[in-house]
């Protein structure tokens, strides 16, 4: 049954995004289906609607309390639009009928654009594949959901849960300490434009290679090599005080048995000296241990407790909302933004029906933020890394290619630059 | 798909050059390739304007307070004119920055009544805003919020927020009466007790559902 009244307090990974999101930070991530057929518009619109109030914990609007945020139930009609020239774009939920996720249209291309406080990348690709299955339902497919689309499944109280706090144990608190990380100089696009490079590999030619040769997995494949990337390119990295730190969020929901469709990711992180000389191997050997020391259930569950511990804390629970963004955004400006140098962020396998796996394409997973952001998203058979930047350097990108061209990959890229866009960028 | 010889790479996007080597790329007869994003168009830089204003404000200030200075009497006349230039730079953050109306409405009240206490001191002579705008703006936001939410009793939790600071706003005139700051009282002591009752109203009137959006408004 539709409830008419509900609300839900922000997460511990969501707390802070409404305070620090501007249009040059927006905190925004994008999931795109490519499917066989140009899509209409006023049917997605349909589609978008009727799956909507099946994921309450998406069919909310952000409101200010007088010490927190929180979310409360949101039954407008909701709009699709037609894609923007810009990625992962800034938007306020005002002009959107409060919602904090956009649904976009352009030629065959399906895109959710989500704001980071409601939900990470896992749970926006169940909303996402929901509205793609619903949409060739009104099309008037008749398709098998082979238990693979939440839209069609029951709902469950469990998938609004915040499994931060629910996993909380104050008694098993480990200390986070961040140093500040190296950060990427140079000059950037104009208007908050974020350069898109896509490199669409063979899934099976790449677990081979990562497997065979060098006994690692993609993920830790892919962030020793864009670490390699970043040292053989950067003239100033070399010798810079500060360490080149790479995070990685991980799904937290397998380790802790979570349905969740709210945040439920933490990051680890492997970092690597500037006062030193690098090999790959040498950069994938660090990675390798970084990635088998943080990724052990005790290890993430204290980091929770001392994430959960922050927020439970007097002092922070009673200072007045106006006064928590303005101390969120102090200590953003002053650390958040500075303890990574790059982020990986790796989805995996999208799984579809059957019936939707010939009509989907081609799927994109983007986090634009600050400096050089990864995603790794795969599909029938093909893993697409994607690479964003605001930055107009990318040698990065080159180095990083050559390498898997190197390697024996075969390498089709796409991007969303285009020539003459010099003259306006 | 296009192809880049030297870079050895295959392209799914209708780029003519490589993006690496600016060499040209190789297209096939049967290219299908095609772009995947809307064009980027030039854009209009409103954000110039708009520091423009700013700065022109900021230098009558300063202008104003110079001369102003330097005619030798105590500062006056320029005191009343920063204030209206600070007030036109608030008011034109608020109504650009968008936002729910009442809330608009409210954060101009408050501003307005800031302005007209400015200018009061800057001309010696405050208590024509304390006594009388003070207590009757603070009291006409309350009015008309309460009006809106009598009118529209589904979505009075949308007006809750600037209700409550209006009502807030409403009884500081009682704190002025009791500090000796206000020469005129009933003006003062209406404010104060139309707030009070509007007070007492949000909190005893309410049904569950009202008592349901104070728990979150308020949750810790």
């Amino acid at each position: 049954m539709r409830k008419e009244k509900y609300w839900f307090k922000l997460d511990n990974a969501g707390k802070i995004f409404p305070a620090v999101s501007k249009d040059n930070r927006s905190n925004v991530f994008r999931l795109s289906f490519y499917l066989d057929e140009t899509i209409d518009s006023t049917i997605l619109e349909q589609a978008v609607n009727k799956t909507i109030p099946r994921f309450e914990a998406f069919a909310v609007q952000l409101k200010n309390g007088f010490f927190w945020n929180y979310f409360s139930e949101n039954h407008r009609y909701f709009k699709v639009e037609e894609e923007p020239d810009q990625l992962c774009k800034y938007f306020r939920s005002i002009k959107n009928s409060g919602y904090l996720f956009k649904v976009y249209y352009l030629k065959n291309k399906v895109t959710l654009e989500m704001f980071h406080a409601i939900t990470d990348g896992a749970g926006a690709l169940h909303f996402l594949k929901s509205i793609v299955f619903q949409y060739f339902k009104l099309r008037g497919f008749q398709l098998q959901h082979d238990n693979l689309i939440l839209g069609e499944l029951p709902a469950s109280k469990k998938e609004s849960e915040d499994n931060f706090v629910s996993n909380y144990d104050k008694n098993n608190k480990i200390r986070l300490k961040e140093e500040k990380a190296y950060h990427f100089s140079g000059e950037t696009f104009k208007h908050n434009w974020v350069f898109f490079y896509k490199i669409r590999l063979d899934s099976k030619q790449l677990i081979a290679l990562v497997k065979e040769k060098y006994q690692a997995t993609i993920t830790q494949y892919i962030t020793a090599l864009l670490a390699f990337s970043i040292y053989q390119e950067t003239v100033d990295f070399r010798g810079h005080k500060k360490p080149l730190k790479a995070f990685i969020p991980v799904n937290l929901r397998p380790y802790f048995d979570s349905v969740t469709l709210r945040n439920f990711s933490l990051y680890i992180k492997t970092s690597f000296s500037s006062e030193r000389e690098w090999t790959f191997e040498e950069m994938l050997e660090i990675t390798k241990e970084s990635f088998k020391e943080q990724l052990i259930k005790e290890q993430l569950h204290g980091r929770i407790n001392a994430l959960v511990g922050f927020e439970k804390n007097w002092l922070i629970r009673m200072l007045p909302l106006v006064l928590k963004t303005i101390a969120f955004k102090i200590g953003y400006n002053l650390l958040g933004s500075s303890i990574n140098s790059i982020s990986l962020s790796n989805l995996g396998i999208v799984s579809l029906p059957e019936d939707l796996q010939a009509k989907v394409l081609d799927a994109d997973f983007v986090n634009a933020g600050y400096g050089v952001a990864a995603t790794l998203i795969s599909l029938k058979g093909q893993t697409n890394l994607i690479l964003t930047s605001p930055l107009k350097d990318i040698s990065i990108m080159n180095f990083l290619t050559q390498t898997l061209i190197k390697e024996g990959l075969k390498v089709v890229v796409d991007t969303n630059y285009k020539e003459g866009y010099d003259e306006i960028l | 798909m296009r192809y880049c010889k030297t870079c050895q790479i295959h392209y799914d996007t209708d780029l003519i050059h490589c993006i690496f080597c600016n060499g040209e790329l190789e297209i096939p007869e049967n290219d299908q390739t095609s772009y995947k994003f809307k064009p980027i168009t030039k854009k209009r830089h409103l954000g110039f304007f708009f520091r423009l204003f700013v700065f022109l404000n900021f230098i009558s200030i300063f202008l104003s307070l110079t001369i102003d200075y330097l005619t030798g009497t105590p500062i006056s006349w320029s005191l009343v004119v920063s204030s209206t230039n600070v007030y036109v730079i608030a008011a034109l953050f608020i109504l650009l920055y968008p936002s729910f109306w009442a809330s608009k409405f409210t954060k101009m009240m408050v501003a307005t009544i800031l302005v007209v206490i400015l200018i009061g001191l800057s001309i010696r002579d405050v208590s024509w805003a304390i006594d009388y705008v003070f207590p009757f703006a603070a009291m006409s936001v309350s009015l008309v919020l309460t009006a809106l939410i009598v009118s529209n009793r589904k979505r009075w939790f949308e007006y809750f927020p600037p209700l409550f600071i209006s009502i807030l706003v409403g009884l500081l005139p009682g704190l002025f009466i009791l500090l000796k700051i206000a020469q005129v009282h009933w003006p003062s002591l209406v404010s104060f007790i139309y707030s009070a009752v509007t007070l007492l109203g949000v909190i005893f009137l309410p049904s569950k559902s009202s008592r349901e959006e104070f728990k979150r408004r308020f949750h810790i």
